[in-house]
């Protein structure tokens, strides 16, 4: 016991630099566990998969499809939807009724094939071919 | 915790010491191997105190650097005692004291008040209460009448000092303190960040775990690698028709109508008729802006915008 209290400053001092020692491998560790994980980056990759299938597999895009039908007059709108494909064509639209059909169109999760707008006199056609 | 150890009055004409007890001693110096000075000082705390001793006694000691300094609170007071740790170790070591078995030191200046007669020092000297100092008087001097007393562990006060690591350390106390504070903060600091890092990794694992419940057809990384190079395709393709469409829309002004306009897969190709050669020029510089090829329709002013997809 006195041969211990002879070196109680080595002692402080050895015990203290253990204590870093342990701190310093055991934050390496936590560090390295993360990287080695990659936890972060996984993660990362699955809300941005999760954030795609979202938007571009949403089940509820067919119900909002065919909501564009509904936007203008049903007498404009010629309407051939066959399963996840469809092709619209409108006629005789407004200014204001061509800007409604392309927001809605803007706006819709789809994959636009083909969209042309022709104005003809003061009214204007679109014909419109997407997939989802 | 009560202190146990034998208390060892220490004084110059002691004999050397044959055996100590093996647990180790506390000793009680005389005035012989210090100075005290009491003063009334403005100061609330020791280390106050502490830092103004070597000015107290400036004069009154030779080699002043070899001095070290023991405060106390006393009533109305500080009790200042000036020690030369090196004297009394040298003095210990010629008695036949090991500094590694001596526990506490004190000073009999500590405990005055229990000095009611007088402590014989050998055969020449005894150590008495003065007027509240305790001094070294010849025995000569004693009153007759007043009966000796032994010291005994009754007289340890409760504060005393320490020799720094038994004298044979290779680190001193201050340096021990100031390395150890050192590594002790840069411990804590590597514990918080480690557990920081690690509550960051549970809480990422947790949450991907919950997202895979969720979806457990993501489960795969190939799955996952598949779906999100399809989806990122289309997102990235879709995106640039928006961006098109989005651009070709804000050359609709006062002026500009559009004529015309084709969107597929590949390329998109728009018409406008313009008024007038201004805004045929203000629109072909907006294009030209969005990086659209150009071209204007022969004897016209409407402007052809083309570019791919």
């Amino acid at each position: 016991m006195m041969q211990l209290k002879k070196y109680k400053n080595e002692l402080i001092v050895g015990f203290t630099f253990l204590l870093l020692l342990i701190a310093l491998i055991y934050k390496q560790g936590a560090v390295s566990g993360q990287t080695d994980a990659s936890a972060g980056v996984a993660l990362q990759e699955l809300k941005e998969v999760i954030a795609f299938k979202k938007v571009w597999g949403d089940k509820k895009t067919t119900k909002k499809v065919d909501k564009l039908k509904t936007i203008v007059s049903p007498s404009k709108v010629k309407w051939n939807k066959k399963s996840k494909k469809l092709t619209a064509s409108f006629s005789n639209l407004s200014n204001q009724e061509l800007n409604r059909v392309i927001v809605k169109i803007m706006n819709l999760a789809v994959e636009i094939q083909k969209l042309e707008v022709k104005k003809i006199g003061v009214s204007y056609q679109v014909e419109f071919k997407c997939k989802w | 915790m009560e202190n146990t150890k034998e208390l060892m009055l220490i004084y110059k004409d002691m004999s050397s010491i044959s055996s100590m007890p093996t647990n180790g001693v506390n000793i009680m110096l005389t005035p012989q191997f210090y100075t005290i000075k009491r003063e009334e000082l403005p100061v609330k705390y020791a280390y106050q105190a502490k830092r103004i001793a070597p000015s107290l006694f400036d004069g009154l000691l030779e080699d002043v650097q070899n001095y070290k300094y023991f405060v106390v609170k006393e009533e109305d007071s500080w009790l200042f005692i000036a020690y030369d740790v090196e004297q009394i170790k040298t003095f210990l070591e010629q008695k036949g004291i090991e500094i590694a078995q001596v526990s506490k030191v004190y000073f009999s200046e500590q405990v005055a008040d229990l000095f009611t007669a007088p402590v014989l020092l050998g055969e020449k000297e005894a150590l008495v209460n003065l007027n509240g100092t305790i001094t070294v008087l010849p025995q000569i001097a004693l009153n007759p009448d007043e009966k000796p007393i032994q010291i005994n562990a009754n007289f340890t006060p409760k504060k005393g000092i320490a020799f720094e690591g038994g004298g044979k350390s290779f680190i001193g106390t201050n340096e021990a303190y100031t390395l150890a504070s050192v590594f002790v903060l840069f411990a804590v600091i590597y514990f918080v960040e480690a557990s920081r890092y690690g509550g960051e990794n549970t809480a990422q694992v947790e949450e991907t775990q919950a997202l895979l419940e969720n979806y457990p057809s993501l489960q795969s990384s190939y799955a996952r690698k598949s779906i999100s190079d399809k989806y990122r395709t289309i997102d990235e393709k879709e995106r640039k028709k928006r961006d098109v469409i989005k651009a070709l829309s804000h050359m609709i002004f006062k002026g500009s109508t559009l004529t015309s306009l084709l969107v597929d897969d590949k390329k998109f190709q728009a018409q406008f008729a313009c008024k007038d050669k201004n805004v045929a020029k203000k629109l072909q510089e907006l294009a030209k802006k969005e990086k659209f090829n150009t071209s204007k329709v022969p004897n016209s002013n409407d402007v052809q915008i083309e570019g791919t997809l």
